[in-house]
C-alpha cells in the first residue's frame, strides 16, 4: 500500500513534467534553503509490556532544523516540491508518573532519534507568473526513516537497563499551504505550513523485555526559506 | 543545470550521512547455555526503590507495617534485577530459569561497597507464573514473599539471590523437581553463579560480593537451603552460615507420618508435586498415575502442577481435592502376614485422640474424605512397606519415644519406589553434617511442615547441636535466649489470629512463621561474620 502511494505520487509528478514544462523567466528549477520549525502533536498509546506500570506515555519535543528543497515547475500553476530537512535530533520525554519506583520518569528525556523525512508534494500555485506574491497549496507523500535511535541514560534507568529502540519507517500523506514572494527574477522568499502523517510502532527492548507503543507523530512545520530559480 | 541538481542531491546526501549514528544496543544474549551462564547481560532491573519509597510502599498496607515493625525500617534502597540463567533439569538437559537479584543501594555505609550475599529459597507454590523478582507487582503470587525478603535482607544491606525454581516463571520444563535435593541445589548454585556475573553490571557496580555467603529458605525453601548447603560443602564452596526454616528435611519420616494418617495442611498440593517430581527423576513411583491416585483425580494429574490457575481455582474446578488426601473409609492391609497386617491396620485407622491431641486429631481428620486423592491400594502398599522397612525416626515418634541420635535412622531398604525416592532425598541421607553454623527455625505446632522434620535433623546432628554449630529455634517455645523477642512476637501474632479467626487460624500458622524465621536468620547471620 505504501509502495503504491509512492509510485502514484512519483508517476503523477513525472506525467506533469512530461506534459509540457513551463519555462519561467528564470527557469523551471528552484532550490530553497531555510528553517523547519517542527512541532509534534504526538499521540502515543500508553507503553505496554512486561514490568510496565499503567499510564506511561511519551512526549516529543519540538525541533528546529535546516530545510532544503528542490522545486520543479511544470506550468504556470503546477510545481512539484521535494523537501528534506537536516535529520534533526528529536527528543522524547517520559509522560506519566513522576517516578518509576524511585527512578525519575515524567519530563525526563528518555530517548533520542534522528530521522530523514523527505516529502514529495504536488503544488498548485495561485496567481500569474508575473505576480510577486503567490500563494500555493500542495498535497503529497512523506516518507520518514528513523535512525540513531538512542535510549538515554535516564531512559535506560527508567527502562531497567541498556535499551534498543525500534521505530519502523513510515509512509503517509502530507499537505502544505504557502506563500512565495518574488524579490528578484531569481530570488524568492517563502513561508509555508506543512503537516504530515507519520505513524510508527515504538518497540523498546531491555534485556529481552519488549515494550511497545503506537506513536502518531503528526509533525506540523512552519518553514521560512529563501529560493534561487534557474 | 544537471550539474547544479547533482550538487544539490550531493548536499542532501551529505546531510543525511552527517546525521547518521548508531542505534543504542540492548543487553547481550549469551551464546553458551552451560550451567550458571547468565543468559542476558546486563540483567534487567525490574525495580529501583530508595529506602524512603520502599518504606512508603510498606507503610501503605497493614502487612507492610507489621513487616517494618518486625524487620526494621529499611536502611537501604533496593534494586531488583531479573536474572535469566542456564541450569539443568534432573536429566541434565539445559534449562533456562530465572532468579531475583536484589542489590542494596543508598548512602548508608551498609548499603554499598563489598556486601555479603544471602541466597533465599522460596516456599512451595502451585502457581506457574510465580516470580520472586516481581517485587512491585502485587498481582504476582510471589509479591508478598518478594517484599518480605527485600525488606528483611536487601533493605538491611544484604545482596539477595532468590531463584524461581524449575517449572516456574520462564522455565519450560513442564513440571517442578519438587524436593529433589540434588536438582534443587544445582538450581540454587547456578543462580548464584549467574547472579555473581550479573552483579558486575548493575546500575550500582560499586556494590560487590564480599565473599560471604549465607543460605536460607522457608518451607520447601528450607529443604532447598539445606540441600544447597550439603551440595556446596561437597563442592568445597564457601557457605558462611545457613538458616533453613520449617522445611521437610526428613522426607521419609514425613512421608510415613502422612501415610500413617497424620495428614498435613497442603498435602493435596504436596502429594502430586512430589510424585510427579520423582516419577520424572526416577520413573519408579507408578506405572500409570491411577496406580497412585484415585480414579477421580488420576487423569491429567501428572501434568497439572505447576499451573497458571490459582490453587483455589484448581480446587473449585475439581482437579484437586481441597484437603481429602485419603479415603475416609479405612482400607485394610492384606499381605497375608498377620503381624504386618495388624500393625498396618493400626496405622491405617483414622487418627483419633488419644494418641493425638484433640486439635491434632481434628487437623488430621480433615485429610480424609470422599472423593479423595490417593488410592486406597497405594496407601495400603505404602504403609505395609513402612511397617516392614521402618523409618526409625517416625517409629520413635509414633510410639511416643524421644528422638536422639540412636533412633532416627532411615529405613535400610525400602521396597516401594516412592519411599526409596524419599529416602534418597531425605537430608539424613549421605552421612553429612553442616560444617558452618546452621540455625533451624520453625514452630512446634506447624500443621503444614511438621516440626518433627527439624527435631529429627537435630537428633541426627546431636553432637553438632551440643557443640553449638547447629542451633534450633522453636518459635512456639517459652521465649528465651537471643530470639526471645521473636518467639514472643510470633506467639502474640498467632494468638491474635486465633482470636480473630478461631480454629481456622491453624491454616495460617505456617505462613505466619516465615517472616519471624527470616528475621531470626538475619540476626543469626549477623553473629557469623
Amino acid at each position: 500500500m505504501q509502495k503504491k502511494i509512492v509510485t502514484l505520487a512519483v508517476s503523477a509528478a513525472l506525467a506533469l513534467a512530461a506534459s509540457g514544462a513551463y519555462a519561467a523567466d528564470a527557469g523551471p528549477n528552484d532550490v530553497r534553503v531555510g528553517a523547519y520549525f517542527v512541532h509534534f502533536d504526538a499521540q502515543a498509546g500508553d507503553i505496554s509490556g512486561p514490568y510496565t506500570p499503567p499510564g506511561l506515555n511519551v512526549h516529543v519535543d519540538s525541533i528546529v532544523t535546516l530545510y532544503l528543497a528542490y522545486v520543479r515547475s511544470f506550468s504556470e500553476h503546477f510545481q512539484a516540491e521535494f523537501a528534506v530537512g537536516y535529520p534533526p535530533l528529536t527528543k522524547t520525554e517520559g509522560r506519566g508518573p513522576a517516578t518509576l519506583g524511585s527512578v525519575p520518569y515524567n519530563g525526563q528525556v528518555i530517548s533520542t532519534a534522528r530521522w530523514l523525512s523527505p516529502t514529495l508534494l504536488l503544488e498548485y500555485v495561485f496567481g500569474s507568473a508575473s505576480s510577486r506574491l503567490r500563494p500555493y497549496v500542495g498535497v503529497g507523500v512523506n516518507y520518514t526513516k528513523f535512525f540513531a535511535r538512542q535510549s538515554t541514560a535516564a531512559g535506560n534507568a527508567a527502562s531497567g537497563g541498556p535499551t534498543s529502540i525500534s521505530l519502523p519507517a513510515s509512509v503517509g500523506p502530507a499537505a502544505t499551504v504557502g506563500l512565495s514572494y518574488e524579490i528578484t527574477d531569481r530570488w524568492h522568499v517563502y513561508a509555508s505550513y506543512s503537516v504530515a502523517q507519520v505513524n510508527t510502532k515504538l518497540k523498546a527492548n531491555t534485556a529481552g523485555i519488549v515494550r511497545t507503543s503506537e506513536v502518531h507523530f503528526w509533525p506540523n512545520a512552519v518553514v521560512l526559506s529563501a529560493g534561487y530559480s534557474f | 543545470m544537471l550539474r547544479k541538481i547533482g550538487v544539490l542531491w550531493a548536499a542532501v546526501a551529505a546531510l543525511g550521512l552527517a546525521g547518521c549514528g548508531h542505534d543504542s544496543p540492548t543487553a547481550a544474549v549469551a551464546t553458551s547455555n552451560s550451567r550458571g551462564s547468565l543468559q542476558v547481560d546486563p540483567a534487567f532491573r525490574v525495580a529501583s526503590l530508595n529506602a524512603t519509597d520502599l518504606t512508603a510502599q510498606l507503610n501503605s498496607q497493614a502487612v507492610g507495617q507489621q513487616l517494618i515493625q518486625l524487620a526494621g525500617t529499611p536502611a537501604c534502597g533496593v534494586d531488583v534485577y531479573y536474572v535469566k540463567y542456564w541450569t539443568v533439569a534432573p536429566d541434565n538437559s539445559p534449562q533456562l530459569a530465572s532468579s531475583a537479584l536484589m542489590v542494596p543501594t543508598g548512602a548508608a555505609p551498609q548499603c554499598s561497597g563489598p556486601r555479603p550475599i544471602v541466597m533465599y529459597a522460596h516456599g512451595t507454590t502451585s502457581v506457574s507464573t510465580y516470580n520472586i523478582a516481581a517485587v512491585t507487582d502485587s498481582t504476582n503470587a510471589a509479591y508478598s514473599e518478594a517484599l518480605t525478603i527485600a525488606t528483611v535482607f536487601a533493605a538491611q544491606g544484604y545482596i539477595v539471590v532468590a531463584p524461581n525454581y524449575l517449572g516456574y516463571d520462564i522455565s519450560t520444563l513442564g513440571y517442578h523437581p519438587f524436593v529433589n535435593g540434588d536438582n534443587s541445589a544445582t538450581v540454587m548454585m547456578d543462580a548464584l553463579t549467574a547472579s555473581r556475573t550479573a552483579l558486575l553490571s548493575t546500575f550500582t557496580p560499586a556494590t560487590t560480593d564480599d565473599g560471604k555467603l549465607y543460605v536460607t529458605g522457608y518451607s520447601e525453601g528450607g529443604y532447598v537451603a539445606m540441600a544447597t548447603v550439603k551440595a556446596m560443602q561437597a563442592a568445597s564452596d564457601v557457605v558462611t552460615a545457613s538458616a533453613p526454616s520449617s522445611g521437610p528435611y526428613a522426607l521419609e519420616a514425613f512421608g510415613d507420618a502422612i501415610f500413617f494418617g497424620q495428614v498435613d495442611i497442603g498435602s493435596t498440593l504436596f502429594g502430586p508435586l512430589v510424585s510427579t517430581s520423582y516419577q520424572h527423576a526416577y520413573s519408579n513411583v507408578y506405572a500409570q498415575p491411577s496406580d497412585l491416585y484415585s480414579a477421580t483425580y488420576a487423569s491429567g494429574i501428572d501434568t497439572l502442577l505447576p499451573n497458571a490457575m490459582s490453587l483455589t481455582a484448581l480446587f473449585q474446578s475439581g482437579k484437586l481435592p481441597q484437603s481429602a488426601f485419603f479415603d475416609s473409609t479405612t482400607p485394610t492391609s492384606a499381605t497375608g502376614n498377620t503381624a504386618v497386617d495388624t500393625a498396618a491396620d493400626q496405622l491405617l485407622a483414622l487418627p483419633s485422640s488419644p494418641p493425638y491431641s484433640a486439635s491434632q486429631a481434628a487437623l488430621f481428620a480433615s485429610g480424609f474424605g470422599n472423593p479423595y486423592l490417593i488410592s486406597d491400594a497405594y496407601r495400603v502398599g505404602y504403609v505395609d512397606d513402612a511397617v516392614v522397612n521402618q523409618d526409625q525416626a517416625e517409629m520413635t515418634l509414633i510410639n511416643g519415644g524421644t528422638l536422639d541420635s540412636s533412633n532416627v535412622a532411615l529405613a535400610a531398604t525400602p521396597a516401594l519406589g516412592l519411599r526409596q525416592d524419599l529416602k534418597l532425598n531425605d537430608m539424613r541421607n549421605g552421612g553429612w553434617a553442616p560444617q558452618t553454623p546452621m540455625l533451624l527455625c520453625g514452630g512446634d505446632q506447624d500443621p503444614t511442615v511438621f516440626f518433627s522434620n527439624t527435631q529429627i535433623m537435630a537428633a541426627e546432628w546431636a553432637p553438632y547441636v551440643q557443640g553449638g554449630l547447629v542451633s534450633v529455634l522453636d518459635l512456639n517455645a517459652t521465649p528465651s535466649g537471643p530470639f526471645a523477642a521473636l518467639q514472643g512476637g510470633f506467639q502474640a501474632t498467632y494468638a491474635q489470629l486465633v482470636t480473630a479467626n478461631g480454629p481456622t487460624a491453624i491454616a495460617s500458622y505456617h505462613g505466619t512463621e516465615q517472616p519471624f524465621c527470616m528475621v531470626a536468620a538475619r540476626g543469626f547471620f549477623a553473629q557469623v561474620p
